[in-house]
């Protein structure tokens, strides 16, 4: 998919594990990990509000496109 | 007025399912005694010594004729019984997912894939019978042809059913990939 989410970045940056940020945001650990290895098919705003929230980001530091 | 749920434990999927359960159960029985029967009667035309292998007559036809018939209708039972087996042992796993409450669950598709293969086995049967059954003097064929637009309706439905189910497991499949 040429949309790539960047949570292992962030995480790194700001030094935070994906249980803390599971357990902060609500979404579940397991959700995470699938939004991490770029699995998943669709964003919820609610769920990109709440990363943005707890990584003090922007959805644009978040994701970017990249054309195959 | 209380309402049955269709879907989950307790619910009319979950007495379907033993419905189902012991039809499976009685069929298993009725194919291995039919089998039993047809293996029994194949060691009987071909042995006269055998008490089953006494003649059979037919407007004078032969002993041999005779039992061709009596073997033509066994072996159309097993085969009829064996397409029924196949199709309620899939229903049985659609309605374990139905009982479960997970009624898109993608085995499904397969499944019902499968029991539209199986009638349409069952259909296959009754006109390969009609086919064997117009080499056979009018008295002794098995049956007479009967082309049935139930069947053949029923079998679009459930391949029509197929691709319902396929379309909700991948809608199911994006669901579960929504985060």
């Amino acid at each position: 998919m040429p949309v790539r989410l960047h949570l292992d970045r962030l995480l790194h940056e700001r030094r935070m594990s994906l249980a803390e940020l599971a357990d902060r945001t609500g979404v579940s650990a397991s959700d995470l990990a699938i939004l991490k290895s770029g699995d998943a098919r669709a964003l919820r705003f609610t769920t990109l509000e709440a990363l943005c929230r707890e990584l003090g980001c922007q959805p644009g530091d978040l994701l970017t496109y990249a054309p195959d | 007025m209380p309402t049955m749920r269709a879907l989950g434990p307790g619910s009319l999927s979950s007495f379907l399912k033993s419905v189902l359960d012991v039809v499976w159960i009685l069929l298993l029985l009725v194919l291995a005694i039919l089998a039993a029967s047809l293996f029994y009667g194949v060691l009987a035309a071909f042995n006269p010594e055998m008490p089953f292998a006494h003649r059979v007559h037919f407007e004078g036809l032969d002993r041999l004729q005779g039992w061709a018939v009596v073997l033509v209708r066994m072996l159309t039972a097993v085969l009829f019984v064996g397409g029924v087996l196949v199709i309620v042992s899939h229903l049985r796993e659609i309605f374990a997912t139905l009982k479960a409450g997970d009624p898109f669950h993608p085995d499904n598709v397969t499944r019902l894939r499968i029991v539209a293969g199986g009638l349409v086995w069952m259909e296959g049967v009754r006109y390969t019978v009609w086919t064997l059954g117009a080499l056979l003097p009018p008295q002794a064929a098995p049956e007479r042809p009967n082309l049935s637009l139930t069947a053949w309706f029923s079998i679009l439905v459930v391949v029509v059913l197929a691709e319902v189910f396929r379309e909700g497991a991948r809608l199911r499949r994006e669901a579960e990939l929504t985060i």
